[in-house]
């Protein structure tokens, strides 16, 4: 799991440098622990997606 | 640096089925992506791929085929179209990723016995490929009667089909391009 800067930032754990935002989806299927995380204006919880501009390499977390 | 990356477009054969023709043209496409100058491919057969059938999604994830899709630029789908659909197995294999697919490009091949070049299968994934995070392209291939085709061993009878390959294959890779730009570089916020 990539590590979050004071910036919020998600930090590529190979390449050490920010990784992009580039996506925010959805998710309804959400489990019982997850419950908590729903929006009720959305009626689920986001899921981030962010890719390293060095590595391309790909890392999500929930908002 | 990343642009200098080659890009990955792996293959996925989309079934299992003995004596399935679409291999032919899963080897047709693997071999034409991989005279492309910049990238990478491989050849994914979904039959070879160890996921249990007593769960799905993503509790299922196999590590190996989790790397290449996260690993990949984008995907080339050959699916046969069997009763109108697509493989119960492409389905239950595709479901097992979704991160990894994000805001990456996909191609469809279709692959037939009769003369629709499986436009219906591929109809029917693309609100699939949608719902995964795909971005598909506007271009498709087309295998209608197959058997007359490629004969057994797989030798391409039409080479017609090498051009539209091309054509398909020239739309993926710049799709794959700029969605590897986007992904990178272009933020939401």
């Amino acid at each position: 799991m990539a590590a979050v800067t004071k910036t919020d930032k998600m930090i590529c754990p190979s390449c050490r440098v920010e990784m992009n935002h580039h996506c925010d989806k959805i998710v309804y299927n959400v489990d019982a622990h997850d419950a908590g995380k729903t929006d009720p204006s959305l009626g689920g919880f986001i899921e981030e997606f962010h890719t390293c501009p060095e590595c391309g390499g790909g890392a999500s977390r929930h908002a | 640096m990343e642009a200098s990356r080659s890009l990955f477009i792996p293959v996925i054969l989309g079934t299992a089925r003995m004596g399935r023709m679409s291999l032919h043209a899963a080897h047709l496409v693997t071999e034409e992506l991989g005279k492309c100058a910049g990238v990478e491919t491989d050849l994914i057969d979904i039959a070879k791929l160890p996921l249990p059938t007593n769960d799905a999604g993503e509790a299922i994830k196999q590590a190996d085929f989790s790397a290449k899709m996260s690993k990949a630029d984008a995907l080339v789908v050959v699916s046969p179209e069997y009763n109108h659909g697509y493989s119960g197995l492409l389905k239950h294999v595709l479901d097992s990723c979704l991160k990894e697919y994000i805001h990456k490009a996909v191609g469809i091949v279709g692959v037939s016995a009769g003369p629709f070049g499986g436009t219906r299968v591929i109809q029917n994934l693309l609100p699939v490929m949608r719902e995964l995070g795909l971005v598909t392209i506007f271009w498709d291939v087309n295998f209608s009667s197959v058997q007359k085709v490629f004969n057994e061993d797989g030798t391409l009878l039409d080479e017609s089909y090498i051009r539209r390959i091309d054509k398909f294959l020239k739309e993926l890779i710049w799709m794959a391009k700029t969605l590897r730009q986007g992904r990178a570089r272009i933020s939401l916020d």
